[in-house]
């Protein structure tokens, strides 16, 4: 009984609690038929969220005002320096792969220097970086839509025991940064920062150093989610990204992260996430027409939130 | 000095007689996106006929300006700096049919020609390049789709980005045409926003629920991701309509082996130059109707190799227009 109501007062649990009423609800309005379907479908749409929302985490996590913006058209960027790599040879996947890792790491720093050196807030910078990266996808992609090797397409389709491979990938990833989060100095420093940056700083904590190296990790991680999603949508593009703007950002506050910084957990991303999918899944099942769709998405995220954070609000 | 003078007055004298009148005269390309393969193409279309027409001293100027964002607002302040830098003619691909209207107006206002393709505004002064996407994509889609299967079926209706003119039209033609087919059936509709990744992902979250899908009604840029959604849910491949785009194209080829037989239209991406030369006509003072009528770009499966070869690679199948046919498309508009 205890060990429930623990569980109940988790902030990664409502994300989950939210996943499971509307995936309920799905199949209900799909009188009952493709449970099995929608679960797979979510499960793989929701890894590339959940990839992007753990670096957004980790930004958001530092503290007030830090924010990514930038991964929308960091992820474009990545998607088309990988597939040109790659350029459809399957000797070239790895090469591609870390060129995009490395594309992202790139924007990362310049987003770090934007804010640290030019003294810009981050909300501005990495916006503004936005505009540059996606100028420079455009020149270096032509908008052309550049399809993967076939091995790497048979990759992002692979499934190990029914599970697909993508999801098994986004599950260690997440599982490292969460013993990176809470286990490492490095994590436990960006919640330091987050909590007090000043304590942080008089506890011996390298505040610029640790900031830099949340930037460039948030950029790898957006680096990686372009290559995936260009081998699962078989093609770079230079909008591929641009869902995940918004996102990034409600994955990490439906997910139970602070926003305010200093907390943070990887668990609550999966279920926000899958919340986030099932309830695409719900309105499309049900019909539901565009304008609709975004309505009551957007009614449903701020509701989320404001629940959440009223509940987080009272625990202080 | 001043034979000098009169020789120079005596050369442009005969030059303009020589010239077409609208030699000297400045066209703009007013654009509200460019990231999609498309736009690209559209634009790669405008350079190149623009510049040989400048080549050619048709035109003085024949330059493309493209908005950093979608929306309406940025196009309409993009339309005013056009009108001050002082071109002859604005030829537009709208982001909206009617929020440019005051832009478009004030254009007009001050002797400006304006010509719309592609996203077509309502303010009545600009001429209109147009396309009856109702009834040549629309119902097209449907007849060629009612052809394929006699049997008739559930469809699964791939609809473009929502609240756009485009969509809207395409949709008005599929539903006349669909009511004359009884036995063909939309069981559901999402967006795809004319995109293979939006167009899988909002496929890949209907496709658990439906029961199946014999054929797919679309926009065009959504059939390969449509198609991509069906692989990945494990689901029979149905009849998907598709855009002219390579990676289709590419698709279709592949799939001609297993007795797959499709159909493929779209506006073709020169269709830039089209409106370009109705602007060159009205400037030259040739007189041409508000609206002239033009057709899109279709592809049966005798064709496939040779637009698949003339398609670059990720890019759509193309067609630029020459002056000689848009002056007939005149004529017989005027009729």
């Amino acid at each position: 009984m205890n060990a429930i109501r623990r569980a109940a007062a988790q902030p990664w649990m409502l994300s989950f609690v939210g996943a499971v009423l509307v995936f309920v609800a799905a199949i209900i309005i799909a009188g009952g038929h493709g449970a099995g379907g929608m679960a797979s479908a979510a499960a793989s749409l929701a890894v590339f969220t959940v990839i992007v929302g753990l670096g957004q985490m980790f930004v958001v996590t530092l503290g007030p005002g830090n924010v990514d913006l930038s991964l929308p058209a960091n992820i474009g960027l990545a998607s088309a320096v990988a597939m040109k790599i790659m350029a459809g040879h399957n000797g070239m996947i790895l090469p591609g792969i870390l060129a995009a890792i490395g594309s992202g790491m790139v924007i990362g720093l310049v987003n770090y220097l934007l804010i640290a050196a030019l003294r810009i807030p981050p909300i501005i910078a990495t916006l503004s970086a936005s505009f540059i990266i996606q100028t420079v996808d455009i020149s270096y992609g032509r908008g052309l839509q550049v399809k993967p090797p076939p091995a790497f397409e048979a990759m992002s389709d692979a499934r190990i025991l029914g599970v697909p491979l993508l999801v098994l990938i986004a599950l260690i990833v997440s599982a490292l940064l969460a013993v990176v989060l809470h286990k490492q100095v490095f994590g436990r420093s960006v919640m330091a920062i987050g909590q007090n940056q000043r304590a942080a700083w008089l506890a011996g904590i390298a505040v610029g150093r640790i900031r830099c190296l949340t930037y460039i990790l948030c950029g790898a991680l957006g680096g990686l989610d372009g290559v995936l999603l260009a081998g699962y949508f078989r093609g770079s593009s230079v909008d591929i990204g641009d869902e995940y703007l918004l996102a990034s950002i409600a994955v990490v506050v439906i997910g139970g992260t602070s926003v305010g910084g200093g907390q943070a957990t990887v668990l609550g991303l999966w279920g926000a996430a899958l919340f986030l999918v099932f309830l695409q899944i719900m309105l499309n099942t049900l019909g539901a027409d565009a304008g609709m769709r975004l309505l009551i998405t957007g009614l449903v995220i701020i509701g989320v939130i404001t629940v959440a954070g009223g509940g987080r609000r009272a625990r202080r | 000095m001043r034979t000098a003078l009169l020789a120079s007055l005596f050369v442009a004298s005969l030059a303009s007689t020589a010239l077409a009148d609208s030699s000297g005269k400045k066209i703009a390309l007013s654009n509200n996106y460019a990231g999609n393969s498309w736009r690209q193409a559209m634009l790669g279309s405008w350079k190149k006929v623009g510049q040989q027409a400048v080549a050619d001293k048709i035109v003085a100027a024949a330059d493309a300006f493209t908005t950093a964002d979608k929306d309406a607002p940025s196009q309409a302040a993009q339309v005013q700096n056009l009108i001050l830098q002082g071109y002859d003619a604005i030829v537009i691909d709208a982001a909206s049919p009617d929020a440019l209207n005051g832009s478009i107006k004030q254009a007009c206002d001050a002797g400006i020609v304006v010509v719309a393709f592609d996203g077509l505004v309502t303010e009545p002064c600009a001429y209109k390049v147009t396309i009856d996407l109702a009834n040549v994509y629309g119902a097209e889609e449907i007849r060629q789709i009612a052809k394929r299967l006699p049997n008739g079926g559930n469809l699964l209706y791939v609809r473009g980005l929502a609240g756009t003119s485009i969509d809207a039209d395409i949709t008005k033609g599929v539903e006349a045409e669909i009511a004359k087919h009884p036995n063909l059936k939309i069981v559901a509709s999402v967006n795809g926003d004319w995109d293979e990744t939006t167009a899988q992902k909002a496929v890949a979250t209907v496709l658990p629920s439906l029961p199946t899908i014999a054929g797919v009604v679309d926009q065009g840029g959504d059939g390969y991701g449509t198609a991509q959604a069906f692989k990945a849910a494990g689901k029979p491949m149905p009849l998907i309509m598709l855009g002219n785009r390579q990676d289709e194209l590419a698709w279709w080829k592949s799939m001609i082996p297993s007795g797959y037989n499709t159909w493929s239209g779209s506006e073709a991406p020169g269709m830039s130059t089209f409106a370009f030369w109705v602007a060159q006509q009205i400037l030259d003072g040739k007189k041409v109707p508000k609206e002239v009528p033009m057709n899109i770009l279709t592809i049966e499966q005798p064709d496939l190799d040779k637009y698949l070869a003339s398609t670059p690679v990720g890019g759509v199948a193309n067609a630029e227009y020459t002056q000689d046919e848009v002056v007939k498309a005149i004529a017989a508009a005027s009729k």
